[in-house]
């Protein structure tokens, strides 16, 4: 089967052509580096797979996203390349296709974002364009899918015929690639042997490597020496590798000036100008913050908790009733009746209610991430993450970890240094994400009633805090970095559209209710087993279960931080399974049969400052079952991963026992 | 053609095109070098960032962000 791969430069809207182009839907955004990882798809009409790659701006990589795009060209034999080209920035843009024309296999030049050019007066001539490169170029607007009928049907009849291979004339350095040429015509399965020369002599590390076990590295290195010196002599005195890239932006200016028009150019009218505001020197960060409030009142108090309360009124009355008659008329043992009603719908029902406040979130989330405000962020965080021992980048996966922290562990990808990147992931678990709003929701809506936003509010801000706090620590004392950089691309805003908005928050959501389906079910029906078998048989009485007795292990230790309890100690181990089964586990634990017959039994049993400290020791301890597994699967460290639980642990329990503790010498009860 | 200045003595919406870049940590040069910023390109100064934070630059219609520390040993020729 022909497979195609989407190469292109960060941000240039692969992944939005993904999404038109197969049945299947990738996460798309505005800024760089959204994609960190192949991601195969089944085109439409058929006729073979998709592969979609991170953006690179060469295929010389400096960060792990980049390394898999280039890893990708040199082990596969892609039928064909469809190389996405923002025509709005076409000379940077064309510094990667060179390299990919000279790769050999058949190229389509997809020139996408043709609205912004034009409305930037930028005019591509694309039939000089097809001339001077030789391949199909296809005009596109990928956001909106204009174009992608054009691209399934060049590649149908694409993939067989071989299209011309562009060689530029590298002067000085053309006897040295016929050299390399020389050594490796006897190894199997390489890409065009010219391409990977210059790969070589440009000192690829991902190509070197790849090749360092079948050729003679010391031969190769020999032979660009003889080249530098010769270069040298010529009186140039650029090293090979910048001598190929000053040979290759030549070509590029030359292109450039016949194809391109800029005589009507305009700036970024509308972009300069909410700039102007948003990352403003002194308004910019306030403007952070009150968006950030913004986003905690719209997510609670104005929509979220309005709607949350229908949903429960109809979780415990029509569908509860229905459920409890539907047992009743096929005469339901008493086992049965109680592992559904008081385990499956108590534990899945009572996570189900906070759909509402995580839609709402990811919402939110998902236009920040459209609209291109999230680079500017990362921009106006950079002063106080550089302080910490940290670059302003590392929050852009940080407020995704707002939503979920497993994507947002993956999104450190795109972070250059190894040592940012690592000190990012560790960090991460301590955002708090869409699983431990319904603890807060539930919390707060008894406690807290009338300050709900602010008093949610707080809860991230504590883990940010305590996330700028351990990096301060982490990175004077366990991972000392080299001076870190910061380089953030920042582009043009855009009315994120009404059908990628929905889109996005479906796909954030769809893991919520699938986590629901799953993972939560099946730990409600565990823990609802737990509380009503016991050392004395079945049906015991809650106190006497193997819930109770596995809880009170826990409850002494918990006893300094205002929770000592066993359904409090029982609630906390299930739920490193994933956060909301604190909440299905209460459920079970109080069995009630709606919201506010659990608010009633934790009025009861917390005082308000106990209900913080919770809240706190929720937010803080240990990372998510399926947080623990990317993190082991990002670091390929069980030292890291151990130490991200570890870490975690002891922080909440510090930080609980000084908000309680503390609370009680100050008065609070 | 005029003398260099540094690149953060221009004002907010003035352009340079480069004459030289110092001290720069590699890894920074090359993403740079990747977003068409090197010797001879065309750079304007946007805006400087809050708290001694980056400053905003443009180059060929990209807007980038760098810090100050990395953007002093900028220096352009001010057409």
């Amino acid at each position: 089967m022909s497979s195609f791969a989407l190469v292109g430069n960060p941000n240039t809207g692969k992944t939005s052509l993904f999404n038109t182009l197969t049945t299947s839907y990738e996460y798309v955004g505005n800024w760089a580096g959204v994609t960190v990882e192949k991601k195969i798809g089944d085109l439409k009409e058929g006729g073979g797979q998709l592969v979609d790659l991170p953006g690179i701006y060469s295929l010389h990589p400096l960060s792990k996203d980049e390394r898999v795009a280039t890893q990708y060209l040199i082990e596969e034999t892609p039928s064909a390349l469809i190389n996405i080209v923002d025509a709005s920035q076409l000379e940077r843009n064309l510094a990667l296709s060179i390299q990919l024309l000279e790769y050999g296999r058949p190229i389509i030049l997809g020139l996408n974002m043709m609205d912004v050019a034009k409305s930037r007066g930028i005019h591509v001539d694309i039939q000089k364009l097809q001339e001077q490169l030789g391949v199909p170029v296809i005009p596109l607007i990928a956001r909106t899918g204009k174009g992608s009928s054009e691209i399934l049907s060049t590649l149908k009849d694409f993939g067989a015929v071989d299209s011309p291979v562009l060689t530029l004339d590298y002067g000085a350095a053309e006897e040295a690639i016929t050299d390399i040429e020389k050594m490796l015509t006897s190894i199997p399965n390489l890409p065009n042997h010219r391409w990977v020369a210059l790969q070589l002599l440009a000192q690829n590390p991902v190509i070197l490597q790849a090749l360092s076990s079948q050729i003679d590295m010391a031969e190769v290195d020999a032979i660009s020496n003889r080249c530098e010196a010769k270069l040298l002599q010529a009186g140039y005195i650029s090293s090979l590798p910048e001598w190929i890239r000053s040979v290759r932006a030549g070509f590029i200016e030359k292109l450039c000036h016949t194809v391109l028009d800029r005589s009507t150019q305009k700036p970024h009218n509308l972009t300069e100008r909410l700039d102007a505001i948003l990352t403003h020197r002194y308004l910019g960060i306030p403007i952070f913050l009150v968006f950030m409030f913004l986003l905690f009142k719209v997510t609670f108090d104005w929509i979220g908790n309005p709607l949350s309360d229908l949903l429960d009124g109809f979780i415990s009355g029509p569908v509860s009733d229905g459920i409890n008659n539907a047992l009743d008329a096929v005469g339901a043992s008493s086992f049965t009746h109680a592992l559904i009603v008081d385990g499956i719908v108590a534990g899945v029902g009572g996570v189900l209610v906070f759909i509402p406040q995580i839609f709402v979130l990811f919402f939110i989330i998902s236009f920040v991430e459209d609209s291109g405000y999230m680079a500017r962020v990362s921009l106006l965080m950079d002063s106080l993450m550089e302080a910490v021992g940290l670059n302003g980048k590392a929050f852009i996966p940080f407020i995704i970890g707002f939503g979920c922290n497993v994507p947002a562990v993956m999104s450190a990808r795109s972070i250059e240094q190894p040592k940012d990147r690592l000190l990012t992931t560790l960090l991460i678990p301590l955002m708090s994400c869409s699983a431990r709003l319904p603890v807060y929701a539930l919390f707060a809506g008894v406690f807290f009633q009338s300050h709900q936003a602010l008093v949610v509010l707080s809860m991230y801000v504590l883990g940010i805090a305590m996330a700028l706090l351990l990096c301060k620590l982490f990175s004077s004392y366990l991972l000392k970095n080299e001076a870190n950089v910061f380089i953030v691309e920042l582009p043009p805003y855009r009315l994120p559209q009404g059908r990628s908005l929905m889109r996005g928050t479906w796909e954030k959501g769809k893991g919520f209710l699938r986590k629901a389906g799953t993972l939560i079910l099946g730990g409600s029906v565990l823990i609802w087993f737990l509380s009503y078998t016991g050392p004395g048989g079945f049906g015991v009485e809650m106190d006497d279960s193997f819930l109770a007795k596995i809880g009170g292990l826990l409850a002494t230790l918990l006893a300094p931080l205002g929770f000592g309890t066993w359904q409090a100690g029982a609630s906390l181990l299930t739920g490193f399974l994933a956060k909301e089964i604190v909440v299905s586990t209460m459920n079970i634990i109080y069995h009630v049969p709606n919201m506010e017959g659990l608010q009633g039994q934790i009025a009861l049993s917390f005082t308000p400052l106990q209900a913080y400290s919770f809240m706190a020791f929720v937010l803080l301890y240990t990372p998510c079952l399926a947080t623990v597994g990317v993190i082991r699967k990002e670091t390929s460290s069980w030292r890291w991963t151990v130490f991200s639980i570890g870490y975690a642990l002891i922080l909440a329990y510090l930080i609980s026992l000084i908000i309680y503790q503390g609370g009680r010498l100050l008065g609070f009860s | 053609m005029n003398q260099s200045t540094p690149l953060l003595s221009l004002q907010p919406g003035a352009t340079g095109s480069i004459y030289a870049i110092h001290d720069m940590n590699p890894i920074l040069r090359r993403r740079l070098y990747d977003l068409g910023v090197h010797e001879g390109s065309v750079v304007s100064m946007k805006q400087r960032g809050p708290f001694g934070g980056p400053v905003t630059l443009e180059c060929n219609g990209q807007l980038l962000g760098i810090r100050v520390k990395e953007a002093r040993g900028i220096e352009v020729s001010v057409c």
